[in-house]
């Protein structure tokens, strides 16, 4: 029996009837839309000159490989979660019920729509903070501090305190930058930050995971001790190395530890799909001239999909974290102003200029522990059995 | 007479594990002609959903493997047909049922779209077509309100529900032949029947044949053309199904028989347990367990297929049987059951 096993090639192609896809219509449809996309970037790259933007209406943007990466990203959610919910309004409406009987997760629902949305939009629109060392160490609105603080100060001098403005809600860092716009750029490198890589892990870990339990015997085999390899492999160091060569960039960040981080993802839905595998609709789907690749991914994917979510919600916040800490010790990405590289910035200035490292410091706080708050309601919703 | 539909020979499936080789089909042999229904029987662990699974290759390949035999589907053998061939052989022209419907049915997907997933893994029909049959289907089965039910989710059906759309989901192709591997033992007694008769209904007006796979005799007695009793993933006994209950010869189909309750003695249990898989008895399978055994069981092979009756369609494996036996050291004198125990028939031929 091992003998006769098909090749891609021996099989007739034209033999076979017209069956159905191991693609659904949306796959297609992410499919023709990552081509687009792919088309898109091409020209971007090779006939528009670097110094062009890549679309000046309605806002001027030049896209870089990191925006190309998360609007991709942004497409993937979008025809992944967002349009199954919407096509599926009973079981969203049920979700929905489970959902919201955590009130801190609808809190923080809420508030990560409006971090994700302003993050997205805002840097579009705001001019990216320059130095300007005349309105250096501004204190926040309603605010003031010893007028021996800021160099000239913009809001008055009332009883030897200077005034925080509106011009700067948040304040100002030492070298003159808009706290606000600061942390709006944050949002969106937050954004990036966690979505990108967590869309990489969860892809790739879904995949081998999936493949491992149904493949079985060697493919389990090989799959899972290069897992091992992977999970011992210090990431943390390759990214030092490349750091070390090309000075940091946000997109190698993204790529290491997204490309390099898959590995419990994927034991962990290797686990599950290996109990999945066992149910009976997968051998009943095999009855029914279902082939391999289409079982995996109509019948196994769907049914790991709850546990893969929660988990990926999870890790999103890890991610953000772990961009903010490499940033906070100069080891991230010099030219974007992530949460991070602005804490650290008002590190030294923490006894008379505190607003630097503050605000950035709580919008990273609120951010991972809404993560987090959603994450657990996710896992009530969407996976009961591991309920506590 | 026309070839069988399905003719196995000798089939052998085995199981790779870590305690050895698990023998779960050792050599079964059995037809199954158009438009009839065989019933597998034997009791759990016996090798009949292997053998079953056996038949489109279901079976996992690692752990599992078919070592041997020949399946004859149709004048085709399917146990050296390439994979891509059988997979439009599966669900298009061979069927199966499963044993639990909870499970059957996927339950991230409407019923409907299941069915119409059945459809059109095999035809080219557009969408809206294969919807219209879909719900056709749900409606033979016996589901009602079949066009409000289609976009239901599995979990808001009741177990003989799932059945129904389990069943509609393997007509959806209009089989040759469908393997029901115990559909009704999940369910209650009622529900039980209904399926039952829906199957008789369905078997006729589809003309197939159906290959069903139970430990419950009574289900045999009601459906059965044919009877292939297995024990320890042997062929104890086969034929046709008034002579099997009239005439049980092989001691196993006669303690099987005693099981039920209501006839004659009572219900009886029979004492042991299945042999190993991986280290089975030499000689007869059932020996360590029958009240008949002679020295002669426990020896060589399983004892070669010999007429119990003059029906030739009616074989037993049992040294009784063979040339030069006695039959009526099994059957008693005649033909009452009352199932010789070792007690009384220790010493007879010994």
């Amino acid at each position: 029996m091992a003998g006769d096993r098909d090749t891609f090639e021996s099989v007739d192609w034209t033999e076979t009837r017209s069956r159905l896809s191991t693609l659904s219509r949306r796959d297609w449809g992410a499919l023709l839309t990552g081509l687009a996309l792919v088309a898109a970037f091409v020209y971007d790259y090779v006939v528009l000159p670097a110094s062009r933007p890549t679309i000046t209406v309605p806002v001027e943007w030049n896209v870089t490989q990191l925006d190309w990466l998360f609007v991709s990203t942004l497409l993937a959610l979008l025809l992944y979660v967002v349009v199954p919910l919407y096509g599926n309004r009973r079981l969203t409406a049920y979700y929905w019920r489970e959902f919201r009987k955590n009130r801190m997760a609808v809190a923080s629902l809420v508030y990560l729509v409006v971090v994700f949305c302003i993050g997205v939009v805002g840097p579009l629109v705001l001019e990216q903070p320059a130095l300007a060392l005349d309105r250096a160490y501004q204190p926040p609105v309603y605010l003031s501090v010893d007028s021996t603080v800021p160099v000239n100060c913009l809001g008055g001098v009332v009883d030897g305190r200077c005034q925080g403005t509106m011009a700067h809600p948040l304040g100002t860092t030492g070298d003159g930058k808009d706290i606000l716009v600061l942390v709006v750029y944050g949002m969106q490198v937050s954004m990036k930050v966690g979505l990108i890589s967590t869309l990489l892990v969860v892809t790739i870990g879904t995949t081998v995971g999936t493949v491992a339990a149904y493949g079985g015997g060697l493919v389990d085999e090989l799959l899972m001790r290069y897992v091992d390899i992977q999970l011992v492999f210090p990431a943390f160091f390759l990214y030092l190395l490349l750091t070390y060569l090309f000075g940091g960039s946000l997109f190698m960040f993204i790529l290491i530890f997204g490309l390099t981080g898959w590995g419990s993802i994927a034991r962990l839905v290797r686990s599950e799909a290996l109990q999945r595998a066992e149910e009976e609709y997968i051998t009943a789907a095999r009855s029914a001239g279902a082939g391999t690749l289409y079982v995996i991914r109509r019948h196994l994917v769907p049914n790991v999909s709850n546990s893969v979510i929660t988990a990926a919600t999870l890790l999103i916040p890890g991610f953000i974290l772990f961009e903010a800490s490499l940033s906070f010790l100069s080891l991230g990405d010099p030219t974007v102003p992530s949460w991070g590289q602005v804490i650290a910035t008002g590190r030294s200035d923490l006894s008379t200029a505190w607003w630097i490292s503050t605000f950035p410091g709580v919008f990273l706080f609120t951010t991972i522990l809404a993560f987090n708050f959603m994450g657990d309601a996710l896992r009530d919703a969407l996976d009961p059995r591991q309920e506590t | 007479m026309t070839d069988p539909l399905l003719s196995i020979r000798d089939l052998r499936t085995v199981f790779h594990t870590d305690e050895g080789l698990v023998r779960a089909v050792d050599g079964v042999s059995f037809d199954v002609d158009r438009g009839e229904t065989v019933c597998l029987v034997g009791e759990s662990g016996s090798g009949k959903t292997v053998t079953g699974e056996s038949i489109t290759r279901l079976v996992r390949t690692p752990p599992g493997e078919i070592a041997g035999g020949q399946i004859v589907f149709d004048g085709v053998d399917l146990t050296t047909l390439p994979d891509g061939e059988l997979r439009d052989l599966r669900g298009d022209r061979i069927a199966h049922v499963f044993q639990n419907p909870q499970g059957a049915l996927n339950p991230v997907y409407t019923v409907g779209w299941q069915i119409v997933e059945a459809i059109q893994l095999h035809e080219d029909v557009d969408r809206e077509t294969a919807r219209h049959r879909a719900i056709d289907l749900l409606d033979r089965v016996g589901i009602p309100e079949a066009t409000r039910r289609f976009d239901d989710y599995p979990h808001e059906f009741s177990g003989g529900m799932k059945q129904r759309v389990s069943l509609a989901m393997a007509l959806a192709t209009n089989p040759d032949l469908l393997i029901a591997d115990e559909p009704t033992t999940a369910l209650d007694v009622t529900i039980q029947n209904q399926i039952l008769s829906l199957l008789g209904e369905i078997q006729a007006e589809f003309d197939m044949s159906v290959l069903l796979i139970t430990h419950d005799l009574g289900v045999v007695a009601e459906v059965a053309d044919r009877v292939v009793v297995m024990y320890a993933g042997k062929v104890m006994e086969r034929g046709g199904v008034f002579d099997v209950f009239e005439r049980p010869s092989h001691p196993y189909t006669r303690a099987l028989l005693d099981c039920l309750p209501g006839r004659g003695t009572g219900a009886r249990s029979i004492g042991g347990t299945l042999p190993s898989p991986i280290d089975p008895p030499d000689g007869c399978r059932f020996h360590p367990r029958c009240g008949d055994a002679v020295d002669a069981c426990s020896e060589g092979e399983q004892p070669p297929y010999c007429p119990a009756d003059d029906d030739d369609d009616h074989v037993v494996s049992c040294v009784h049987y063979e040339p030069g036996g006695d039959p009526s050291v099994v059957r008693g004198d005649g033909a009452t059951v009352d199932g010789g125990r070792r007690d009384d028939s220790e010493g007879d031929r010994a």
